[in-house]
């Protein structure tokens, strides 16, 4: 392994940029999502970094059970993102449509049908531990030697 | 002043506060044993009752199924919000999540299940498809047939001058067979989920 895929490798385990994205949620999960913030589960010491830019992610958030007004814009946002990158499902919503999931409603789960998803927390809404372990379990499988893989 | 440059850079350099400074971990990554996670089996036996389904507000989350050891509810992960209610329903214990089971025998708490019945007098047409589809009234009337005409007043649904009526809902199972057999949508049955408190009885 060359040297420069040594440091990208310790600099993108310890450096991995997180977006989120509600596509149609009961707000539950964005605030667990929130609370990883918070000092009691502070998620920076662990080096992910949350902020809102779909260019400057590794990974993309995904919440809430997929409303028609994001039929479109879902696929542009993951496009944005750039390589390498990794979807995760957040809650039940987007892995079954959560107690949305009955006749004559409007929205379109899973959200694995419309993007790419590594990764699924279910729960509703999953504790921010479990967010939390996801990231940093998706992260290495995603990053580690990604050029090398991608050969 | 050396002198008291080296005790600076003495405190502020401590090993163990530096240690922490850099790898300071807050919360550990763990769960509390109290946490009301996924009901999981406790072992005893399932008698198909199916109020843990009944309780279910979440759709697809639970299921009983046979397995060559007998029923057994399968929880889909994915679709369970978590809520408990079918650790509560269960009269059997059978399912238990987090300190759900301790804390209902020790507040002597239960949930008790009704159904209410109610039927659309404009769309009902008095078919008596409902009245003759519905398990309970076969168990009473085996020999009821089409237009669900009563032989006696002890059934649960009878059709009475042209439009069904809900005469003892008190026997309703909530099975919604009923709802399913009728053509146009006019008897729709509600689950009525209550918690008692039951300070007498032994639960
Ligand atoms: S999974 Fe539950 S908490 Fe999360 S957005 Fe859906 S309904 Fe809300
Ligand atoms: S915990 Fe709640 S949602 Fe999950 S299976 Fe039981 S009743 Fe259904
Ligand atoms: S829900 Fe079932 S038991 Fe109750 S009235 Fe309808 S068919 Fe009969
Ligand atoms: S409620 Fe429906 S099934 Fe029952 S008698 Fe009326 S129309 Fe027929």
């Amino acid at each position: 392994m060359s040297l420069l895929q040594r440091v990208k490798n310790f600099v993108r385990s310890r450096s991995i940029h997180v977006a989120y994205v509600d596509v149609g949620s009961c707000n539950g999960c964005d605030i667990e999502v929130l609370a990883c913030l918070s000092p009691r589960y502070d998620i920076e010491q662990y080096g992910i970094y949350v902020h809102n830019n779909p260019r400057e992610a590794d990974i993309l958030l995904v919440i809430g059970a997929f409303t028609p007004g994001w039929e479109d814009k879902l696929r542009s946002v993951w496009d944005k993102i750039p390589e390498p990158k990794a979807a995760i499902a957040i809650g039940n919503c987007p892995i079954s449509g959560c107690l949305y999931n009955r006749p004559h409603t409007l929205i379109d789960p899973p959200v694995a049908k419309h993007i790419p998803i590594a990764a699924q927390v279910p729960g509703c809404p999953p504790r921010p531990t479990e967010i939390l372990s996801a990231v940093l379990a998706v992260a290495p499988v995603v990053f580690k030697d990604f050029e090398v893989k991608k050969r | 002043m050396a002198l008291s440059l080296k005790y600076y850079l003495k405190e502020i350099f401590r090993i163990e506060w530096l240690k922490k400074f850099l790898f300071a971990r807050t919360a550990p990554l763990g769960t509390p044993t109290y946490f009301r996670n996924f009901p999981e089996l406790t072992g005893k036996t399932c008698t198909h009752a199916l109020f843990c389904m009944m309780a279910c507000p979440a759709p697809g989350a639970i299921e009983v199924i046979k397995t060559p050891e007998g029923w057994q509810p399968r929880i889909h992960i994915g679709h369970c919000i978590r809520c408990g209610l079918c650790v509560e329903a269960c009269p059997n214990g059978v399912l238990s999540s987090g300190r759900i089971l301790e804390s209902m025998f020790y507040d002597n708490t239960a949930l008790s299940f009704s159904f209410r019945i109610d039927v659309d007098t404009d769309k009902c047409m008095g078919c008596g498809n409902c009245a003759v589809a519905c398990p309970v009234n076969k168990l009473i009337d085996a020999q009821m047939s089409f237009g669900g005409r009563a032989s006696t007043d002890e059934l649960l649904l009878m059709v009475s001058a042209g439009k069904c009526r809900a005469v003892h809902v008190e026997k309703c199972t909530g099975c919604k067979t009923c709802e399913d057999n009728c053509p146009n949508k006019a008897i729709s049955v509600t689950r009525l989920l209550e918690a008692i408190h039951c300070p007498e009885e032994d639960l």
